[in-house]
Order: structure tokens, then sequence, then C-alpha cells
């Protein structure tokens, strides 16, 4: 029997029960519309969150951190991490310099010292976080963030200047400012170590306001930054220890990236942290990959009752149709074109639910993306609560990836194969005789 | 003439439950071709499951049975397949598939033999035009008579040009004047085309039309006559 006759039989057999088809179809649209769903939707975000992340990323900076990395021991693999509350190690201002001396692969090294603090300007105040760095180094190392829009960013500080984030200037957007340049502010910061806890304060002035960065300003400089000239956090927090120290290297190699963060990890005994930006792009990837692995799992299950559905509704149609197979037999047809019928008939219902499916997901993915972007009722949320300052939802737009397209096709169609197998073996197995004798 | 089917002391035992029940108990019968064979005898006689057997529909349990002189024991599945394709079979209770119009029916004979979708609207038009259904050619087996319908299986029977047309009870199910129907158009086939025809009947009036009269009683063969011989 050729091929052609044999899909159209297994596609007249479809026909004549509609509904149990169409109901079996179902399940695999279901099951297909979950996956290609849940898989479009975390690509979406996956991309969202990279490109954002990207945005304003110096690839070619590490930052280090006191405390253990969580992950490789060379604290230069994949993963950097974040640091070990635990150790009592402590990075200091001029550990810079140990730093600087390590490699010629190493341009810069910068320290940050990073607290919370209470600014208050005439009208406003809340509690935010204040970086305290070199204001010539920051600029060298992020060159095309660190600049100013208004005002100027003084290479030599005075040590009441202070450079804000376009979001502290114009939080909504609509020319509401909320601090602007020489702006005079009152920066407080509760001294826990002191006893009793104290407030200290001093009064500083808005020198510059940065250009927008966008993104969440990974390590670098960021919208809602507050930052101050190092030399006065050193003396208002009264400390030499820092809280990051951000270096910058002659490239952004793999190699030079991996080799640097090995020597900066063992000249501190493996007391500190080294990431990369684009450890963290990996690490990210990483993550979203076991996302969606487990997403596609649970999706899978639902394909997998559809299979079983797939299995049940075979199974009755074979017993229906033990007469009609008898009736083919008799007339001469193989046992593998009736295995073939069979078959024809799941891979029907399979590609019809996973086109559908597919379909349907997109469908989906796009709904959802829409209702929790920018502009839809659930926008915003993810924004920034501790500024107080509306940061706006995320925009996702759904991916549908080649490599899903054709997995998911591909997954329908076996899926309801591989639950047919069974069912049409039996029923290739059928004795002529006894089929024909049926009732 | 050619020796179309040869059974050498055919044996079929069936197991009805845990009771064995011999069906056939050494059938010795040559058929030429060319021949209209009526196999006549009570029910449970055994002549249906000879039919089956020699329509290869079932394996016989001893015995030999050649078909064109190959013995069918020796066959593989697939060539018993290939073979049923070469053997018109007609049933009691016709056998046609519901959902197909008469014309489908005879086609899927046709389609299972690996016949060009062209080919197999000419041919099988052709066929229902020889049993006289030509203006039924769309129906479905529900909006035929049980004449028609039977009518239509032997068309889908013979699609294949077979070497032989086997016909269990072909009026068992029909009333008699569409019976005689029917039987003309059997002879008609055997007179005029030189198909060769084994019929299994009940029927003393239809055997007698028959060339050949085969009794059966209980599993064997009682009598083998040819027509006209009686006396």
């Amino acid at each position: 029997m050729r091929i052609r006759d044999v899909f159209s039989y297994s596609f007249s057999a479809i026909k004549l029960r509609k509904i149990r088809a169409g109901l079996t179809t179902l399940g695999v649209v279901i099951g297909i519309a979950a996956i290609v769903a849940l898989l479009s939707i975390t690509q979406g975000l996956q991309n969202t969150i990279t490109m954002q992340l990207e945005t304003g990323l110096a690839t070619d900076t590490l930052i280090v951190s006191p405390g253990r990395s969580f992950f490789s021991e060379g604290g230069a693999g994949i993963g950097g991490g974040f640091g070990d509350s635990d150790s009592d190690f402590k990075l200091f201002i001029n550990d810079t310099e140990t730093i600087n001396a390590l490699s010629p692969d190493i341009e810069l090294s910068a320290a940050r010292i990073q607290k919370t603090i209470y600014i208050q300007s005439s009208e406003r105040g809340f509690l935010i976080n204040v970086i305290g760095v070199d204001f010539a180094e920051y600029m060298d190392l992020y060159g095309s963030t660190f600049v100013a829009e208004s005002g100027t960013i003084n290479v030599n500080p005075e040590n009441s200047e202070i450079v804000i984030g376009k979001t502290l200037y114009d939080p909504w957007e609509n020319g509401t400012l909320l601090f602007n340049v020489n702006d005079e502010v009152e920066v407080i910061w509760t001294n826990a170590t002191a006893r009793p806890p104290k407030n200290e304060s001093y009064t500083g002035q808005i020198a510059a306001v940065l250009k927008e960065i966008g993104g969440f300003g990974f390590g670098g400089p960021s919208d809602i930054g507050v930052y101050i000239p190092i030399s006065q956090a050193q003396s208002f927090f009264d400390t030499d220890e820092c809280s990051q120290i951000v270096v910058k290297l002659a490239n952004s190699d793999q190699a030079t990236i991996d080799s640097v963060s090995e020597l900066i990890t063992d000249v501190f005994n493996g007391e500190v942290s080294v990431i990369s930006s684009t450890a963290v792009l990996n690490l990210l990837g990483s993550v979203f990959s076991i996302i969606q692995l487990f997403l596609a799992g649970i999706a899978a299950i639902s394909l997998l009752v559809a299979g079983i559905g797939i299995m049940n509704i075979m199974i009755v149609s074979l017993i229906e149709r033990t007469r009609e197979i008898g009736i083919l037999k008799a007339l001469g047809m193989k046992s593998r074109t009736v295995l073939m019928i069979f078959l024809g008939e799941s891979v029907i219902i399979g590609l019809i639910g996973a086109v559908l499916g597919l379909g349907l997901g997109w469908v989906l993915a796009n709904v959802v993306a829409v209702v929790f972007s920018g502009g839809g009722p659930f926008a915003g949320i993810g924004g920034s609560q501790a500024t107080g300052v509306e940061a706006g939802g995320m925009d996702i737009i759904p991916v549908l990836t080649p490599t899903v397209l054709v997995g998911a096709l591909g997954f329908g169609v076996g899926v309801s194969v591989i639950f047919a197998l069974y069912p049409a073996w039996r029923a290739s197995k059928l004795k002529p005789v006894e089929a024909l004798r049926y009732e | 003439m050619a020796m179309i089917v040869e059974a050498i002391d055919l044996k079929k035992t069936y197991m009805l439950g845990k009771i064995p029940v011999e069906a056939l108990r050494g059938v010795n019968l040559k058929v030429e071709s060319g021949d209209f064979l009526a196999v006549l005898g009570p029910s449970g006689s055994g002549k249906s499951t000879l039919l089956n057997l020699v329509g290869v529909l079932d394996k016989p349990t001893a015995g030999t049975l050649l078909i064109d002189g190959v013995d069918v024991s020796k066959l593989s599945d697939n060539q018993l397949s290939d073979l049923r394709c070469r053997v018109g079979f007609v049933f009691q209770f016709f056998n046609l598939i519901p959902r197909f119009t008469a014309r489908d029916n005879v086609e899927l004979s046709l389609s299972i033999a690996g016949v060009s979708k062209a080919e197999r609207k000419k041919r099988a038009e052709k066929l229902l035009e020889t049993v006289g259904l030509k203006d039924r050619i769309n129906h479905k087996p529900a909006e035929l008579s049980g004449g028609q319908q039977q009518r239509v299986a032997i068309a889908r029977a013979l699609a294949n040009n077979p070497r032989f047309l086997l016909l269990d009870e072909p009026t068992g199910n029909i009333d008699s004047r569409t019976a005689r129907e029917i039987l003309r158009l059997v002879k008609r086939l055997n007179t005029e085309k030189g198909v060769t025809i084994i019929m299994v009947t009940h029927d003393q009036h239809l055997a007698r039309e028959a060339k050949r009269v085969v009794q059966m009683f209980d599993g064997v063969i009682t009598s083998d006559v040819v027509n006209g011989e009686l006396t």
C-alpha cells in the first residue's frame, strides 16, 4: 500500500470520530502550548534581563569583594559569587596597590565604600546607598556611564560634592525634580558601632547629575546611585575598609579575566570573591537554562497526560475496529501496513496538536508579556521599592527560537507516536479469522 | 487444466475454551482452474473452516495445502498477505467498510495491492458496472440493500483479478429472489470470465447450479460429484 494511501486511510478513520479525535488533539495542544508559552516567555525574560545587565556594563572590569566565593575555588570559573558574611576578612582601600602590582593586564583598580545613608533635601528625604569613589578613577573605569548630564564631575572634588543618578534627579520623568544641581542636602549616617549608636551628618551639595544609563547598572554607575568622593567617605564613615575594589583590565579576553581573577584570589588567600561581568552573564545564562528545563519539564507532564489519552483512545479504537482490521487483513493488507495506519492516525493527531499548540502557546506568551510589561496592568512590579522611585516594568518580548519550534513539533508528534506504538502493534498482530469473527 | 487448490489430509483443530474441537479431520480436495465448486453441508460440518484455510485467512493444524502448487505453510506473513490479495473472498455478512462508498470499498482492495489512484478509480467503476451497480457507485453500505452490498463485496473480491473467488454463504443474508440474482452473477463470472469459484452454502438449490458439489459432514468430505452425473 502506498504511503499516501495509508495516511488517507488513517485520516478517514480520524474523521469518523471527530469529537473524540478533537479531544485527544486538545490534550496535545495544551501540552505543546504550555511548553511553548513557558519557554518563549523565559527566553524573552532572559533576553530582557541580559540586555538590562549589558546596558552600561563594562566587560573589562572585575569586582573584588571580601569573603570566599560560593562557587569555584579558583574564583574565576563560571562563578564568582557573593561574599561570605561569616568571614572576618576585610578589604582595605590600600589593597588596590597590591592588586595593581599583580599583573600588567591590570590597568587600574579603584576602591568603593558603600554605606546606607539618609539623604535629606529641604522637602524630602529617604534611605539610600551611597558609594564613596575616586571620581577621577571612576570616570576612567566607566567612561561611558559616569558622565555628567548637568553640572560637572570634578577630578579633584570638594568633600561636599555629590554626584547623583538620573532617577534621583527626575524620578517621575515629568519634570518634578527631586534633587537638582547645586541643591544642598543633608547626609545622615547612623554609626551603629559607636556606643551608644549615634547619627553623623554633613551638608553636601549636588555637583552633577549623571546622564541616563538604563538597565540595572550592574557593578558600575546606576541611575539610582549617589556618589561621594572617597576621601570624604573615609573620614565621614571613619574607616579604611572598603566594600569592593573595581579592577579594570587591559582587555576583556576570557583568558585575561581568568588569570587575573586567580591572581587576585590567590594574593588574598582565597578570602575574596572576584566577579566578572562576563561570569555573571554566563551564570545568568546557566540559571535560565535550568529554569527553562524545569518549566519545560512541568509542561512536559501535561504532554505525558495527553500521550496517555492518545493511548487510551487508540486502544478503544482498536477494539471497536477489530472487525475492520480483520477485513483489511483478509483483503491482503500486511501487518506493517496496519501498524502504519494506526501510527499514521497518531502522527496526524500529534502534528495537528503540535501546530495548534505552537500557535496557542505563542499567543499565550504574548498575552502574558503584554500583561506584565510596561503599560500593562501589572507594570511596575519589581520597581525599586527602597528608593520609592518607580522604575517601570520591564518589557518582555517572548522569543520563539527555532530549537523550541522544531522541538515542540517533534515532541508533540514523538509523544503521540510513542504512546500509539502499543495499540498499533496489537492491531497489527490480530489474526484475520479471529478479527473477522469479532462482534 | 491447471490445479489451483490442492488439499492433502488437511486438519484443523480449534480450542473452544479448553476443549479442542476438530473442525477438519483430514480433507482431500483438488480444484482446477475454471471450476465452480459448491461445498454443501450442515452447520458445524467444517465447510467455512475449509474456506478460511483455502483463503489463507487461517492456518491448518496439520496436512498440506497447495495453492498454485505452493505449500502455504512455507509462506511468511508478508507472502500470505500478498497471496490474500490474489484471492477474492466474499463473506456472508458482506464485511464492507461502513464509512466508505461502494467505489471506495472496491478501491480499498486495489489500494492495498498498491494500484495507483487513477487506475483504481477506473477499475472500481468498471467492476461495479459488471456487478450491476453503476448507479450506486457513491452510496455507502447503509444506503444499499443486502443484495447490493453483496454485489459490492463481489466487485471488491474481483478487484485484483483473483486466481479464484471464495464465497462463504453469499446468499445467507439476503432474500431468495436477490439470492438468485447473485447466483446468476456468480455463474456468469465463471462461464464468461473463467473465474474459478468455490462457494460454501447449506442451500441445496444453490448447490445445484454449481459444476461440482462437495458434501461435508463432521469435518470430512463425504461425497464429491460433478453435477449432472447425479441421477
